[in-house]
């Protein structure tokens, strides 16, 4: 689930859900109780718009494993070394 | 569940569709002539488009910097990053203007000149001038959307755009909306002296990296090619669509933003794979990707990959401006994931990929005031087809299409759309999408589609058997997908939308790619028209929907 909402933290303004770009955060209201919901995980873009605009600082992004960045140590790490073989 | 139908119909001089860059800059201008404007964003303009969250480089010709000679920058232009898909008059317009516009963007905050002076890196070969100016876009998006309501323009958020209206004569007077704020969607009809298309290029058309997760790309997948399609169903000119465009970065985050990265290309041993750097620099990273765009897909194929990203050699000083760059470029998860996964660029070496094909900068035929084939249709940004430059482009564009549009709304009398009988047929289909108890979700369609293009609309191979099959094929998913699509909510009817917008682009792909009866490049093999025909060099292929039927045509290119 991409982005990652601390309730402890999380005041409910909603402005994740209104500015996020591919509508996965909606505000659902059940007996009056406002909750913020991450509605469509699989379509997060990972922008990070939510957490960068969030007001308390609430959010927090996942990145799913099939998202994963490969990575490799890099053969000549001393820098300013001629890499060239 | 049945559609709303807003009473009022939202009357405008100008009707911008889409509120990225392009789309923003355009209602900023349009305002400042004097125009009524209407911003129609299916997001919400403070952080939707490719430039959601920033950008940092902006193609710019400067004088005082640069000197007299624009045709030098010109030829740096076409000789590296952007390629020959473009019309040279439009390439020098936008290079001509484009100053002009960063001057506009610093006087609405945004920070062109982080350093204090002008400062142009990456994306550039040794030895040779450099036209990317380094610039702090990561508030462009809030800051655009600020001086357009300073400026008077009217932003409806949470407004999918479906279709675009036309009179008898085929000039373009309105367009029908999806409000999807609420769970159950609202139709709303727009009246427009004249319409603006800026909706970016075409995202999920081709499957990506990790094909299970369509959204894992590197530009913006909510830009789904509705406003080349609609503009397409209502009859424009569409350009250079069988030649997709393909970008690379991280694998398997997909990325934007490949030149912020200082280092160089290497192989699994630490050498080059390029001739361009071996000591990678903030004004030089590693070009080769620029010009040898599909360096890593081939790498992997001929077994001699894979190609990382090595920034071992890097300096501090570099190290540290590149992950400020991914901050202002927009790329703070790149930044996020390094510290989350413990990746230390000095240490390790990351792998890249090249992304899928998409339509950036591919679509609608523009002329020299971004006027389309339509009279009273514009458009600028990546959904135009015969100009691209990024921002830059979408900048220019946005303002030389709205100072065009608001001219032409100025002579044109109000055309009353209010019983266009496409507005019963589309809210016909909204309903039956939204009526069906039992039905296929978009995502079956939308796998499907990426599915047929990657095997019969070519990612390796193209052929008049496989082409012609696969056009078949998308016609066949079209109907069911009309037939047996289903939504919930709003949200669900726009992805709905969405795919069978993309899978109208599909079949044009289909068709111009089969009628390009020879090879170009590595994006248009064809097994049966091995050769490339010299007599279409400087052509560009166009198609449209016409009282004849489909026309695919190819005209001179502008110089």
């Amino acid at each position: 689930m991409p982005p990652v909402v601390d309730k402890e933290k999380c005041v409910k303004c909603g402005l994740c859900a209104q500015i996020c770009p591919l509508d996965v955060i909606k505000i659902e209201v059940e007996k009056q109780d406002k909750k913020i919901v991450v509605k469509y995980p699989d379509e997060c873009w990972h922008c990070r718009a939510c957490a960068i605009d969030c007001p308390k600082q609430a959010i927090q992004l996942r990145y799913p494993l099939s998202h994963m960045m490969l990575h490799m140590e890099a053969p000549n790490t001393e820098r300013g070394e001629q890499s060239c073989k | 569940m049945q559609v709303k139908i807003r009473k009022d119909i939202v009357k405008t001089d100008v009707l911008i569709i889409g509120g990225g860059i392009a789309g923003m800059q355009a209602a900023i201008t349009a305002a400042e002539n004097g125009s009524n404007v209407v911003v129609a964003e299916k997001a919400d303009t403070r952080r939707s488009g490719c430039g959601a969250t920033g950008n940092d480089h902006f193609m710019c010709y400067i004088p005082e910097y640069h000197g007299e000679d624009f045709n030098e920058i010109i030829r740096e232009v076409t000789e590296t990053l952007v390629g020959p898909l473009q019309d040279l008059n439009l390439l020098r317009l936008m290079m001509k203007r484009s100053f002009e516009l960063v001057q506009k963007w610093e006087s609405y905050g945004i920070s062109m000149r982080p350093t204090g002076e002008w400062s142009f890196m990456g994306h550039a070969m040794p030895g040779r001038r450099r036209y990317h100016l380094k610039y702090d876009g990561h508030n462009q998006k809030p800051l655009l959307t600020k001086e357009a309501l300073r400026q008077g323009a009217k932003i409806m958020n949470k407004m999918v755009m479906s279709e675009l209206l036309t009179n008898e004569e085929g000039h373009v007077v309105g367009a029908i909306g999806v409000n999807i704020a609420d769970d159950v969607p609202e139709v709303v009809v727009f009246q427009a002296k004249s319409v603006i298309i800026s909706t970016g290029g075409a995202l999920r058309l081709y499957p990506g990296l990790n094909p299970a997760y369509p959204f894992n790309v590197a530009n913006c997948p909510a830009d789904t090619g509705s406003g080349p399609a609609m503009a397409y169903r209502a009859g424009a000119r569409l350009v250079n669509l069988e030649m997709p465009y393909v970008h690379s970065g991280p694998k398997f985050f997909a990325r934007a933003g490949k030149a912020t990265w200082i280092g160089v290309l290497t192989d699994f041993h630490g050498k080059p794979v390029g001739p361009f750097v071996t000591q990678p620099t903030r004004e030089l990273g590693d070009v080769t990707a620029d010009i040898w765009q599909g360096v890593f897909q081939e790498k992997m194929e001929n077994g001699t990959g894979p190609v990382y990203m090595n920034c071992s050699k890097t300096s501090n000083d570099d190290m540290e401006y590149m992950m400020k760059a991914f901050v202002s470029e927009g790329d703070t998860s790149l930044v996020d994931y390094f510290e989350q996964y413990d990746i230390d660029l000095h240490k390790k070496m990351v792998e890249f990929g090249t992304f899928e094909y998409n339509f950036t900068a591919r679509g609608l035929d523009i002329d020299l005031d971004g006027g389309t084939t339509l009279p009273g249709l514009y458009a600028a940004g990546n959904t135009t087809g015969n100009v691209r430059g990024d921002i830059t482009s979408a900048a220019v564009f946005g303002h030389v299409s709205a100072e065009s549009a608001s001219k032409y709304a100025k002579q044109v009398k109000d055309y009353d759309v209010s019983d266009h009988p496409l507005i019963a047929e589309k809210i016909q289909l909204f309903n039956a999408i939204l009526g069906r108890e039992t039905g296929a979700h978009w995502k079956e369609a939308n796998s499907m589609l990426q599915q047929i293009m990657k095997d019969y609309v070519g990612m390796k191979i193209r052929s008049e058997t496989l082409l012609k099959a696969g056009l078949k094929y998308l016609g066949d998913l079209k109907r069911y997908s009309r037939e047996q699509l289903k939504a919930d909510n709003s949200h669900e009817l726009m992805r709905v939308l969405e795919v069978l917008d993309l899978i109208d682009m599909g079949e044009a792909v289909a068709i111009t790619s089969e009628n390009r009866k020879e090879s170009r490049g590595s994006c248009h093999q064809r097994s049966d028209y091995t050769f490339t025909n010299p007599l279409l060099n400087n052509k560009f292929q166009t198609i449209e929907r016409t009282k004849h039927g489909i026309v695919a045509d190819f005209r001179e290119k502008n110089r």
